[in-house]
Parts: C-alpha cells; structure tokens; sequence
C-alpha cells in the first residue's frame, strides 16, 4: 500500500466525514438542548439541495451563482425551521420519545412529498462553482478543490459551533437551557426564543449541507432518508448532544468506511456497522457523551 | 329523512348503470409500479409509455371491442408492497392482468402472484435472469427487457472492440442486478478476449451519496478501462465525484456502462458534467442523430405531446412495448383468458417502433438488444447523446 494510495484514501475518508459533520452537528444540537431526536433532520438538508438547484435556475440557467444560491437556501430551510419549531415542535417537548419520532417521521413523509410535488421525481445536479471545479496534485494525487474546501469548512463550523456555545452570552443560555430548563426559566430567561433560535441554526446548517453536497452529488427523492441514517450512527457513536463528539464520530466513520472500502471490498459497510457496535458495548453513551 | 335515503340509494344505482355497463366491455390491467422514493424517477416514465400504447389502442376501438383500463398502483419498489398490490388488483379490483414492476426485487415477487392466480403478467424492465430461469418460469411471466446475459455480453462485445486494453476494472451497484450483471459480463468477456486481466471489482451500496473511497481505491488498480453498471442517480453522483479526481482521464474514458446512462434522463440530469466520449446504452436513443426509423420518429413526437415534455424519456418505450404486446396477445387468443392468452405470447411477434420482438417459447423473453454507442457531445442538445446508435448484441440464445 503506497504512500500517496493511503493519502488519497484519507482525504477521501475526510471528505465524507466533512459532510456528514456539518449535517449530524445540527441532529446533535437539536437532541443536546431540546432532546429532541429530529428525524426531519435529513428532510431539511434535502429540501437545502432542491432549493439551492432552484436558485441556480432563477439566478443563471447556465451553471453560475452558486454561492448566492447556497446562502439562499440555507436561509430558507432556517426560515422554515423557524416555522415548524414555532407552530409544531413547541407541543412536543417533555412528551414520549414515541410521539416525537411519529412525528417528526410523519413530518419526513410530507416534506418528501412536498418536494416530488415541486421538482417531480427525477435526478437534478448542479456543476461546482467555477472557481473551485479544478483540482491540485498533492503528494502524486489529485484532489479535486471542491473536496478540499469542505475539508476546511467542516472544522471551521466545528470551531464556530464551539466557540459560541462555550465563550459568548447565548452559548452560556444554551447549555443552562441543557442543563435546567426549568431553573432558567423561573430565573427570567426566554427559554422559548432560545428553542426557536437553536432549531433554526440546526435547520440553517442542514439546508447549508444539504446546499454544498449538490455540485458532487446527484439531486433525487429519497436522499433525506438516506443521509438521516448516517447521521443519526454519527451523533450515536460520538454520544447524543455533544458537540466535539459528533465531529469525532464523523471522521472515525469517514475513515473507517474509506479503509474499509480498500481492505475489505464488498464488507466495506459492514465493518463501520461493527465499530458502531463495538463502541455502544464498550461505551452504551457514546465517545464523548455523558452516561444518562 | 328515510325517503331522502331512498332516493340517494336510487341515484346511486341509476348513477351506477352506465358505469357498470361499461365496466364489463373493460380490459383491467393492474399496474404496480414505483411511483415515489429514488426509483419512481424511471417508474413514471415505463408507466406513461404504457398509458400512450393505451390510450391509442383505445382510441382505436380497443381490443376485441373492449377498452383497455391502466390500474397504476405505486409499488415503492418494495417487493412485498408489490406483492400486497398485485393481490389486492386481482381480488378487489378484478384485473385480467398485470404489467409493470420495476426492479429485480418487485418482478420476480410479484411473478409468484401471478402463478398463484394463474393471471399473465408482463414485466418490461426487470433484467435479473432469475425472473424466468428454469426454476422460476411458468405459464404467465413474461419480460419485454433483455436480461442480465444479454447486457452482459453486449457491454463485453464493446469492451472487446478496445484492441489496446489488457486489464479491466468494475464498479456496480451491491445487489441482485450489479453481481449478475458483472458476472455475465466477466464471463462473456473472458470467451471474446481472454487476454483482459480483471484487476479490481467495487462494490459501493445502491443509492451510494459518496464514492469517493471507491473511486481512489479502484484508480490505485491501475485499470485500462472500466466497465460499470451504475445507473440513475448514483451514476450522476459518481460522475460528478470521479471527473474532477482525473478517473476518467486515467481511463482515457474506456468505461463502458450497462445499465442505462445513454438515456435522455441520465444525460440531462449530467448535463454538461457528463463523461463525454464514454460508451451507453438505452433501450430508446430518443434523440436519434443519423438513420432513425419512421416508427421511431413518430413515436418519440406522440410521447413528447403525450407528456408534454421537451425531451421525452428513453424509459417510456417499455412500459409502450409491454401493452401492445399484451393486446397483440388478446387479439391472437380472441378472448381474455389468461391461460388462453399465455399461449398466443408464446412464440408471439409483435411490432415496436424500434423493430420487431419476438417472445421465446421456451424462456418467455424477447432478449431485446438494446441501443448502444459513445456518448457524443451535439451542438443541437444541451446534453450528451449516443452517436450512432448500434443494436448490440446481434447474437443471443434463440429457444
């Protein structure tokens, strides 16, 4: 196995975990703060890749606009989030983890819907913006510029999300509201506006993946359930609602499917479902996460 | 009140009678088919084919002096939702036969159905040759598409043609289509070149969001050329993430691909993201620059108005072959007994606006060649197009 073979693989492997990051930290804060497991999640990030092909429609037929349109469409997932955390969420807080996965499933089905009565049922792409559709050669391999500015956007969101949740005012408010609810509210805090807040920063981030992933994946029905489920391993394995956790869980998986597809061809999704095992045996919480 | 009652009771009777009437002059097809989820993007299109076929033969006076009725039910591409479909057609809605299904999964499910019920049913676009293999053929299933052998010795006869090539790489899809059509062709192609190396097989998941891990471990292999059956969707994203890592210059865009990517559908949702100069395949070029039959022509004009599209899909033609098949079989048999009507397909001949097909007796199946070529960029189209379309493969078991 050569040296520019193992790096290929590893930057392929980081690609994917980059992704699946920026997707999964949302589920992540969503469950960390509200406890609610939000299986609409995917949904979101789905309806952010219809909407950014919308946009490149309206703004130039021809390919150009991308980045206006990625802003756009994470705008308007966060805006619809803001909708459903204000008008459906709010009855759901306290109640049973069964009447919260029926719903947000149900809520899976009607944006799945929504979006094949909007854009129909067949496969949509939108090309890389022009300036990152080129690639380099690194150690004799070539990497396409678009991957590599998903490897550096995914820690710097990682940073933000961390910075802000342990270093200002409202990242204070947000890991009180995790701790207590109840004793923040009774001490005068808006507790409601914070729900509202954070719902929309998860929607705004799902929408923004879901925006990014288009120039390198193809646009269909169904990608909301598929990419759900591998979020939902990632938040599991690094431990439900911690932040830096899901990060982790997200290059571990990367890295293992990568590996996995070179090691072992054909068992290549296998072998990240026995680490997912492994890891809930030996640590039922999670990496990172807290025993309940 | 109690008259109000009556009087709705009557209504709905008289309201009936021209209904009723008319149902028994009927012919039902149920039609179980993916209408939503990742597949429903070639499901509707096989199903408009097949309501244009009906709506002309019934605007010609229908079979037998009967109409034709399209029950289209959405299978989800689920065997079992296929399966509880197909047996509620027949036991409530009382089709006299079934067309339709999508995948290898769906067909040979819902084939048991149709053995138990002794009704015929016409598959247009499951490829597996386990549909109608020794053990599972019967009396009532037919295939309008070829099968797993047939695309397999056509992607190798292409393959073949690459004088230079001595190692060989596949990429396909995990599951019953992707192994059995990487094992025809693998078979076909060690008879017709056995000096081609097979170098590297992947297997990345249907409906794979990220190949990339595949892409870098199949380019360490070295191959000369590839051969793939992905398709769909998980075509454009392997694509999209292969161009820019330099795959298909490594290959010198050797890749032939069974499975569909020469149709309209494919190379619009690429656009110019496609890997030109590639070899495809369709069971409908559509766009068909150069020596197009008549049939094919007019046929391609009535779809489009039929759907209203710009470009019509390269999947509809199946769905279309499947009813005038079956209308042709109804008129031969001269009733709608499906044991009656599974022996005058038997050995049946039928015109399709892309040439004759016959169904074998002994297999049930036409081994339909399919439309196969390099894809082309044409000044006329915003998309790629197959050039010159050539009907591979030109041999295949005749019994």
């Amino acid at each position: 196995m050569s040296g520019s073979l193992v790096f290929s693989q590893f930057m392929g492997g980081l690609t994917t975990a980059m992704f699946l990051f920026l997707i999964a930290s949302g589920l992540s804060l969503v469950f960390g703060v509200m406890r609610v497991i939000n299986f609409a999640h995917g949904s979101f990030y789905m309806l952010g890749a219809y909407l950014a092909w919308q946009a490149v429609q309206w703004v130039q037929p021809s390919g150009g606009g991308f980045w206006l349109a990625a802003i756009f469409a994470a705008v308007a997932v966060g805006l619809l989030g803001a909708v459903v955390e204000r008008f459906l969420f709010r009855y759901l807080y306290g109640r049973d983890e069964l009447y919260q996965l029926l719903f947000t499933y149900a809520l899976v089905l009607i944006l799945g819907d929504a979006a094949k009565f909007l854009w129909g049922v067949g496969q949509l792409s939108v090309s890389a913006p022009p300036l990152l559709s080129g690639s380099v050669q690194i150690l004799g391999t070539t990497q396409p510029l678009y991957s590599l500015f998903i490897v550096v956007i995914g820690p710097a969101i990682a940073f933000f999300g961390w910075y802000a949740l342990n270093h200002t005012g409202v990242g204070r408010m947000v890991r009180a509201a995790q701790m207590d609810r109840e004793m923040l509210d009774a001490l005068g805090a808006n507790v409601g506006t914070i729900y509202t807040g954070m719902f929309v920063f998860s929607a705004f981030l799902a929408g923004l993946s879901g925006a990014l992933v288009t120039p390198i994946e193809s646009i269909v029905p169904g990608m909301d359930v598929l990419i759900i489920v591998q979020a939902f391993i990632v938040v599991v394995i690094g431990g439900m609602g911690s932040f830096w956790g899901t990060f982790w869980g997200s290059v571990i998986y990367g890295e293992v499917l990568s590996f996995g597809i070179l090691i072992f061809p054909g068992f290549s999704l296998f072998s990240v479902f026995v680490l997912m095992a492994v890891i809930l045996i030996v640590r039922p919480w999670g990496l990172f996460g807290k025993p309940l | 009140m109690r008259l109000g009652l009556g009087v709705a009771a009557a209504c709905a009777v008289v309201a009936c009678a021209p209904l009723c009437a008319h149902a028994a002059g009927t012919i039902k097809i149920g039609f179980p088919i993916p209408l939503s989820g990742p597949t429903a993007v070639y499901g509707q299109p096989v199903l408009q084919g097949a309501q244009m076929a009906v709506a002309e033969i019934n605007a010609k006076g229908g079979v037998l002096g009967k109409k034709l009725v399209l029950l289209p039910r959405d299978s989800k591409a689920n065997a079992d939702e296929a399966v509880r479909l197909s047996r509620e057609l027949i036991i409530k809605d009382n089709v006299d036969f079934l067309v339709g299904t999508l995948t290898s999964a769906e067909a040979p499910a819902v084939s048991t159905v149709a053995k138990e019920n002794k009704i015929v049913f016409i598959a247009p676009t499951s490829k597996s040759t386990i549909l109608t293999d020794a053990q599972h053929i019967h009396p009532y299933i037919f295939r309008i598409s070829s099968n797993t052998d047939v695309e397999g010795l056509a992607g190798a006869t292409e393959m073949a043609r690459f004088k230079s090539v001595k190692t060989v790489a596949t990429i396909a899809p995990d599951y019953a289509y992707g192994r059995d059509s990487i094992n025809a062709f693998i078979k076909a192609l060690a008879k017709l070149r056995p000096d081609i190396k097979i170098v590297d097989e992947e297997w990345p998941k249907l409906g794979e969001a990220d190949f990339t891990s595949f892409i870098t471990a199949q380019m360490s292999k070295k191959p000369d050329a590839v051969y793939c059956s992905l398709f769909a969707g998980d075509f454009v994203t392997f694509t999209k993430e292969a161009k820019p890592r330099g795959y298909f210059t490594a290959i010198k865009n050797r890749m032939v691909d069974g499975a569909e990517v020469g149709t309209t559908d494919e190379a619009k949702a690429l656009g110019n993201d496609y890997p030109y100069g590639i070899i495809g395949d369709a069971y409908d070029p559509v766009v068909w620059v150069g020596n197009e039959p008549a049939a094919h022509k007019k046929f391609i004009t009535d779809l489009k108005a039929f759907t209203h599209a710009k470009y019509a899909s390269g999947w509809s033609i199946v769905g279309y072959q499947s009813i005038y098949a079956l209308a042709d079989g109804i008129k031969k048999a001269g009733n709608t007994n499906s044991d009656k009507v599974s022996k005058a397909l038997e050995g049946l001949t039928f015109d399709t606006p892309v040439g004759k097909r016959t169904f074998s007796v002994k297999s049930h199946e036409t081994f339909a060649p399919e439309y196969w070529g390099v894809m082309a960029k044409e000044a006329a189209y915003p998309f790629a197009i197959i050039q010159n379309p050539e009907l591979l493969p030109t041999s295949f078991p005749t019994n």
